[in-house]
């Protein structure tokens, strides 16, 4: 079937999430993605679990073969100049080349547009550094754990009363810097398609993750107000939060635990909603939306009360039957075994790997009318294609090959 | 406003977003595509949500934002004459992005396929709770539902709490992020193939991948991740992973991380500072010289091993704490990043807005109000490009603003037909 990048051909230079999930949606879209990673410097998603069931070693990784399907992946020793020397072949291949591995290393191997584009300047170079190429912090370690509270969503998420502890991940590695990079590098393209230019772009985590939190940052700004964390609910809502239905089992473990999402924006919802709650929120306190925000906690409290023996999935349904927004908070669980709707629509991809067997990989990001996404294969073993990238995209012979290893440079 | 040349400036998109994909036409719009913002009479209710510029009503800061460099025009497609105007408007649309409930649009006979014989190679991108098909696609989903249906909401939050909603719309925002790209994918196939699409984004799956390793740990291991809270996946205190108080607020460590420096890095600032207590002498010394990840790792399956050192832990801790207590966040930040600690600020909005780094690079980008006779510090760029620089083209428009430039002037609108349509109410 065609796809919507055919032809396109990608360098993934990246590892652990923003580079290789921003290279990850080209493949699946039908571009041509050669990963490179080396031995020397494994990428430690692969060192990350979960593992596969019982399996040990760099191929068996969840966390990392969910953001590389549909890729071919060599091992290259850039620290070898031999192995330089492919890079640079795979540089004059490619359309787009991708890094987010920090400046001080790219800049040492001289992968810095200055020297790429020399070798191909049509090239579409996209660098994804931590904080910047310049400025008095480019040189600030980082990751997604740091990040997130660098970038401000530790401070206003959650609980006035509680730590700021953020969002229970590394919340701007896994849709927002791959999101950001991958518009940057497809307007590029576009822009490359009329004039014939390629360009450079930078696209910092810390701008990247930042432009999210735009209100908060804004209302400083203009207003000189400091948002901190408000919890659950919205200004322009009530009820807005997450209630307690009946546990999965009897255990009582936060495993077990099931809540329901329900927020009600005007009138109509809060009517339908209390029409079926009944006597509990029928009292004056709760009759209009100013009532239920002045007395918000009592109000959660009547919802909960209600919710409490409830099964979560029936009053979701039956909310939605009437109009009142709601959904379960769905853990991994719901999503994978009891969500009929991403099972009707296909979302989860299981592919056959030659490690894990058959494992779980979310899907395209978005579905196409003509040219749908497809997870073409799972993600590579380590090195799994490197001969077959050196011949066949590389063009490189046998004693070629032979000589690379030779000198340690495919590792 | 500056004018150069731009990624998108042949591009026209139509605007017909309310909240949930109006992120998506503001990141096109900043990269010069010529972005008309559809909105009903008396303008989009999303103009209406707090925060606003001091009290004024008409100003929504968070509206603002999300309307940078497009256009406005009104119009009601509730009516006849509004719909015959707007298939005249989107005989000249590259893109255009909606956010409707499902099968809306085709209701009114301007789905895909009306839209398509309009104008063969349009690109029609509808961002919604749950996408176009499917037994919930007419849920109703603000974006607490898309973040509850999308399994982030799940792990945020302490054990004890209800789990929590992400601040800001995250729901919205990363469906807008994937409905740009994919529009900009979409692009790629048009400018190659000459053919058009309907893009179906859903705000439920545009969020699944923010659950980290939450799908597989469960489909590899059947384990679930929850709301852990402050211990995040690590189940014990370890000193210097988490959040520290400073003397006006917080950092947040991830000392021993690869990358990083050491825990004796920091055992070293401390002791310079005289503040390294006992923890110079043994046992903590060799503790500390070995507290990383992988000796974590072996901890973690060795749950003797770790309650025998939880004293060690907690005793290293709270030194840290005391450390920790005698520094702004700024200093204890940038000190320990200087000697390659992994630390991070708790930045508050007041410390992005005075991040030296994000100063020195410009990124606050001025904008003139001239209504509001004021300059407002807008946040900047996700991007830069060397090339083809992202902008704030112009602030953002008022109700209508360009009716008169886009169906006067471009469109052809008479003045006589522009009454008819104002006395029906279709502008």
């Amino acid at each position: 079937m065609k796809a919507a990048l055919d032809g396109l051909k990608v360098a993934d230079f990246s590892w652990y999430g923003a580079g290789p999930i921003c290279a990850n949606h080209m493949a699946t879209y039908g571009a041509t993605v050669v990963r490179v990673e080396s031995e020397t410097h494994i990428d430690a998603l692969r060192t990350v679990a979960p593992f596969a069931k019982d399996k040990t070693g760099y191929n068996v990784s969840g966390y990392f073969n969910n953001f590389n399907a549909g890729k071919l992946g060599i091992t290259l020793n850039l620290n070898a100049p031999e192995g330089l020397g492919v890079a640079r072949k795979l540089v004059e291949w490619a359309d787009v080349f991708l890094t987010n591995i920090t400046p001080r290393v790219i800049e040492r191997w001289g992968l810095t547009y200055e020297t790429i584009s020399e070798w191909n300047p049509k090239i579409i170079a996209a660098y994804q550094p931590m904080q910047g190429y310049d400025g008095p912090h480019k040189d600030f370690l980082g990751f997604g754990a740091v990040l997130t509270p660098i970038t401000g969503y530790s401070h206003i998420s959650g609980f006035p009363e509680r730590q700021p502890i953020g969002l229970g991940t590394n919340y701007p590695d896994y849709v927002i810097n791959p999101g950001h990079t991958l518009v940057a590098i497809m307007a590029a393209l576009h822009y490359r398609h009329r004039t014939g230019k390629g360009q450079r772009i930078e696209c910092a985590q810390l701008e990247s993750s930042v432009c999210p939190l735009a209100p908060a940052i804004f209302d400083y700004t203009a207003n000189g107000v400091e948002q901190n964390r408000a919890g659950n609910h919205l200004p322009f809502a009530a009820p807005h939060n997450a209630f307690k239905c009946a546990p999965l089992t009897n255990g009582g473990r936060p495993m077990d635990e099931r809540w329901i999402a329900i927020a009600c924006f005007d009138s109509d919802e809060w009517d339908a909603l209390a029409a079926v709650i009944g006597d509990p929120v029928s009292d004056a306190k709760f009759a209009t939306h100013e009532a239920r925000k002045e007395n918000e906690d009592e109000l959660d409290a009547a919802i909960n009360a209600w919710t409490a023996d409830k099964d979560a999935f029936a009053v979701m349904e039956d909310l939605q039957s009437r109009g009142v927004p709601a959904h379960v908070v769905q853990s991994a669980r719901e999503m994978l075994d009891f969500d009929e709707h991403l099972k009707a629509r296909g979302y989860y991809v299981y592919l056959d790997h030659p490690e894990t067997g058959r494992s779980a990989y979310d899907g395209p990001p978005a579905k196409f009318s003509k040219t749908p996404g497809e997870l073409r294969s799972p993600a590579p073993l380590l090195g799994q294609h490197t001969e077959q990238v050196c011949k066949e995209i590389l063009g490189l012979g046998d004693d070629e090959i032979a000589d690379l290893m030779v000198a340690g440079a495919l590792i | 406003m500056p004018e150069s040349k731009t990624a998108l400036d042949d591009i026209r998109i139509l605007d017909l977003a309310g909240e949930a994909g109006q992120y998506c036409t503001k990141l096109l719009a900043d990269l010069g595509a010529d972005v008309i913002k559809i909105e009903p009479p008396g303008g989009d209710p999303v103009r209406a949500l707090p925060p606003h510029y001091h009290d004024n009503a008409e100003a929504s800061l968070y509206w603002l934002n999300l309307n940078t460099s497009k256009r406005s025009v009104t119009l009601n497609l509730d009516d006849e004459g509004g719909r015959a105007l707007f298939k005249r408007l989107a005989a000249t649309a590259d893109i255009i992005v909606e956010t409707f409930q499902p099968g809306y649009l085709a209701g009114l006979g301007l789905g895909y396929d009306d839209l398509a014989a309009i104008k063969s190679d349009v690109i029609l991108t509808s961002i919604t709770g749950f996408g176009q098909d499917g037994p919930h696609a007419h849920y109703k989903a603000p974006d607490i539902v898309g973040v509850a249906a999308g399994g982030v909401m799940w792990l945020a939050g302490e054990p004890t709490d209800p789990p929590n909603v992400p601040p800001w719309r995250q729901g919205y925002i990363s469906a807008s992020i994937i409905g740009a790209a994919s529009s900009l994918i979409a692009l790629f196939h048009r400018d190659q193939s000459g053919e058009g699409q309907h893009i179906d984004v859903s705000m439920q799956e545009a969020l699944s991948l923010a659950q980290e390793t939450a799908m597989q740990t469960w489909d590899m291991l059947e384990a679930l991740r929850c709301h852990a809270g402050s211990r995040g996946i690590i189940p014990f205190d370890v000193p210097g992973i988490g959040v520290y108080e400073c003397s006006d607020g917080h950092v947040f460590g991830y000392v021993g991380a690869p990358g990083g420096a050491p825990w004796s890095e920091l055992l070293a600032w401390m002791d310079e500072e005289g503040m390294a207590e006992d923890l110079t002498e043994e046992p903590y010394k060799e503790f500390i010289d070995n507290l990383n990840l992988r000796f974590l790792t072996t901890f973690t399956e060795d749950p003797a091993a770790i309650s025998q050192k939880m004293q060690t832990m907690a005793h290293i801790a709270g030194i840290l704490r005391k450390f920790a207590a005698t520094k702004t966040k700024w200093e204890m930040y940038e000190q320990g990043q200087q000697r390659r600690l992994l630390w991070g600020i708790v930045s508050t909005p007041k410390d992005l807005a005075e991040n030296p780094q994000l100063k020195a690079r410009n990124w606050l980008t001025p904008v003139e109000h001239p209504e509001l006779k004021a300059t407002l510090d807008y946040p900047g760029t996700p991007y830069r490009f060397s090339e083809t620089p992202w902008a704030i083209h112009a602030r953002p428009p008022l109700v209508g603003e360009h009716n008169q430039q886009v169906f006067g002037e471009e469109l052809g609108v008479s003045e006589s037909e522009w009454h008819e349509l104002e006395a029906r109410g279709a502008v």
